[in-house]
């Protein structure tokens, strides 16, 4: 059952001034489960296709679908709720909210959810557990290194059950022990919950944890290789 | 969680917010303090004329009221006042017989209005023998005692003991006169007290003008419980033909300052309050600049405009929420400190004297003044909130996540 079904994806930015072509036509199908890369040098638009597939941005031609929900031209208020119930987003810069303690920040999510206070404890905890940073639960981010920080945003992605798993650059500030970690934990994620992640990669560590290496060079997709 | 988010990112540039709150601390107390200042001059301004001068009804005979002619008497006003004196609501009710005149000492005239007054009844309504300066209340002179404002006595070159004579019509339009001995200067912030008025002892006025036992005043004084027009309509439905005002309609020109000095209130703190606006939205927007990329996280993740756009708003609230408390507090103990103590103005006591106000200042504030300033801070935390929380909203996610 495919979770994302992307056709014909286009983007143009400055279309009135000086147009600049980020994604040429992408046609584009994720099914449950895979644990994909997107790939492709700097500026050949993975991070807008991310965006485009996370809902936080528009095509200018082509659609969406998520879950079997067309996304293209859904309201920004409509998209946010979407967001929350279907997409778990990891960011390069981990963006955990520094007032909160890790725990809390996981329990974020489920909150905004409308989970109940029972669960979001045991899920949080359960994660941050999965994550090997149970015992962090109760310090604030700038407490931890970037690696656990990057778990506790894992952690934060999974945390509301979502479709899918968006993941722009997600080892990008990290050392090379951390990253191994990271991606043993999140094929182990892959595995057990069944989450399914779409990362945007150049790091060749990454592309070879992927199960599926998906290639971009200016806005089209040259290769699309399943190991 | 929001207003747990709200309450620790107040705390996030504690430096900042604490400016703010300090801000809003001395705003409320300078708000408080000046109105408590404005309303104590007023409030004292106001007691001084009510309760030693005008009192809170005065009962005439219309007629006496266009001229102040002599011959029109408040008829059996002896009798009234002595009924008055039993109503619920009065704490007590004096005689005056009040003639127009002149004063004269061996070096100076002026002309006056002489008080004939019932020593005990105007001591409970006036509380004149409470301002006598110099001398006495009408005693240690058998013959002829008059108590005189301390400007008059100034005027006159006379002392406690001096004679002085009064000259004024009897009630057949003869020209009288009479000399008295000045038994008492009186000192008291009305001017009218302090340069208008002598006070002689009613028998003697009335014998003098050939009118005993008639009298051309009765003033009351209420208790503050109570309301004054009550009294009035009670006293015009049972006597008819005389005329019963309250010091409202005495001195419309009070009652004219009392609205003013209330509305002054709203001036100061519309003034205040708007200041602090502007302080709040600066805050504020350097807190959501800041934090654009957070905000952006957030919004991708799943937190609606909404929810947003109320985080920021309560977290503004929450500063007004620390500062108002401790500004009210502070704005409080001072008032209550100073009613306590009085402001000594005394530096300035002659050229507030002149003006008919106290040299000490007792500042005073009523409940619902507190009450309005609570309100008004709220409404200004919510109003410096609402330009920053709007900016938050309109981030675009994308671009947010990608700001440095």
């Amino acid at each position: 059952m495919s979770v994302i079904k992307a056709v014909n994806v286009t983007k143009t930015y400055n279309e009135t001034k000086v147009p600049v072509h980020a994604l040429n036509g992408i046609n584009l199908e994720v099914s449950e489960g895979e644990f994909t890369a997107i790939v492709g040098p700097s500026g050949c638009g993975k991070t807008t296709l991310l965006n485009i597939l996370g809902g936080l941005d528009h095509p200018t031609k082509g659609s969406v679908e998520v879950a079997n929900t067309n996304i293209t031209n859904m309201k920004d208020n409509k998209l946010i709720d979407f967001r929350l119930q279907n997409i778990g987003f990891v960011f390069q810069a981990y963006n955990l909210i520094p007032v909160l303690t890790n725990k809390e920040n996981v329990e974020f999510i489920m909150l905004l959810q409308k989970k109940d206070k029972k669960f979001r404890n045991e899920r949080s905890m359960d994660l941050l557990t999965q994550m090997g940073i149970a015992d962090k639960a109760n310090q604030r981010p700038s407490e931890l290194s970037g690696g656990q920080q990057q778990r506790v945003a894992v952690a934060r992605a999974l945390a509301s059950k979502p479709k899918f798993i968006l993941a722009d650059e997600p080892t990008a500030n990290l050392d090379s022990k951390s990253t191994a970690t990271l991606l043993d934990i999140m094929a182990k994620m892959n595995q057990e919950e069944k989450a399914t992640f779409v990362f945007s990669t150049h790091d060749q560590r990454v592309i070879d944890k992927a199960k599926r290496v998906v290639t971009l060079e200016d806005g089209v997709v040259v290769s699309d290789v399943t190991k | 969680m929001i207003l747990k988010i709200a309450w620790k990112n107040v705390w996030r540039s504690r430096g900042r917010s604490l400016v703010v709150i300090g801000s809003i601390v001395v705003g409320i107390w300078a708000l408080l303090f000046g109105t408590g200042f404005m309303n104590g001059f007023m409030v004292g301004y106001m007691a001084n004329i009510i309760d030693h001068d005008i009192s809170n009804i005065q009962i005439h005979n219309p007629e006496f009221k266009k001229d102040l002619d002599i011959k029109f008497f408040i008829k059996n006003g002896e009798e009234k006042a002595s009924t008055i004196r039993t109503w619920e609501g009065v704490k007590g009710a004096t005689t005056r017989t009040i003639v127009s005149g002149m004063i004269s000492s061996p070096k100076k005239a002026s002309g006056i209005q002489i008080r004939g007054v019932d020593l005990k009844n105007e001591a409970i309504v006036t509380s004149l023998d409470s301002i006598v300066s110099e001398g006495t209340y009408f005693e240690g002179i058998n013959r002829n005692p008059v108590l005189i404002g301390s400007k008059l006595a100034e005027n006159l070159s006379v002392k406690v003991k001096s004679k002085v004579v009064l000259t004024f019509n009897d009630s057949h339009g003869n020209i009288t006169a009479a000399a008295f001995r000045v038994a008492g200067i009186v000192k008291s912030s009305s001017l009218s007290i302090n340069e208008m008025y002598a006070y002689v002892r009613q028998e003697d006025i009335n014998r003098l003008i050939g009118q005993e036992g008639q009298v051309h005043e009765i003033a009351i004084i209420t208790d503050p419980r109570f309301e004054e027009s009550a009294i009035v309509n009670k006293y015009t439905s049972i006597y008819n033909g005389d005329i019963a005002e309250s010091w409202r309609e005495i001195a419309p020109e009070l009652a004219m300052m009392s609205e003013m000095y209330s509305s002054m209130l709203y001036v100061l703190m519309t003034i205040i309050l708007t200041a602090l606006v502007f302080g709040i939205v600066n805050t504020m927007l350097m807190a959501v600049l800041e934090r654009f990329r957070e905000l952006g996280m957030l919004m991708a993740v799943g937190m609606n405009k909404v929810k947003v756009y109320f985080m920021i708003l309560i977290e503004t609230v929450f500063l007004g929420v620390v500062g108002a408390p401790i500004g009210l507090f502070i704005g409080w103990a001072t008032i209550h400190y100073y009613t306590l103590n009085g402001v000594d103005l005394s530096n300035y006591s002659e050229g507030l004297e002149a003006f008919g106000y106290s040299s000490i200042l007792y500042p005073y504030l009523d409940t619902n003044v507190y009450i309005t300033v609570t309100i008004g801070v709220i409404i200004t935390a919510v109003i410096g909130a609402l330009y920053p929380a709007w900016k938050a909203i309109k981030l675009n996610p994308v671009e947010a996540l990608h700001k440095i």
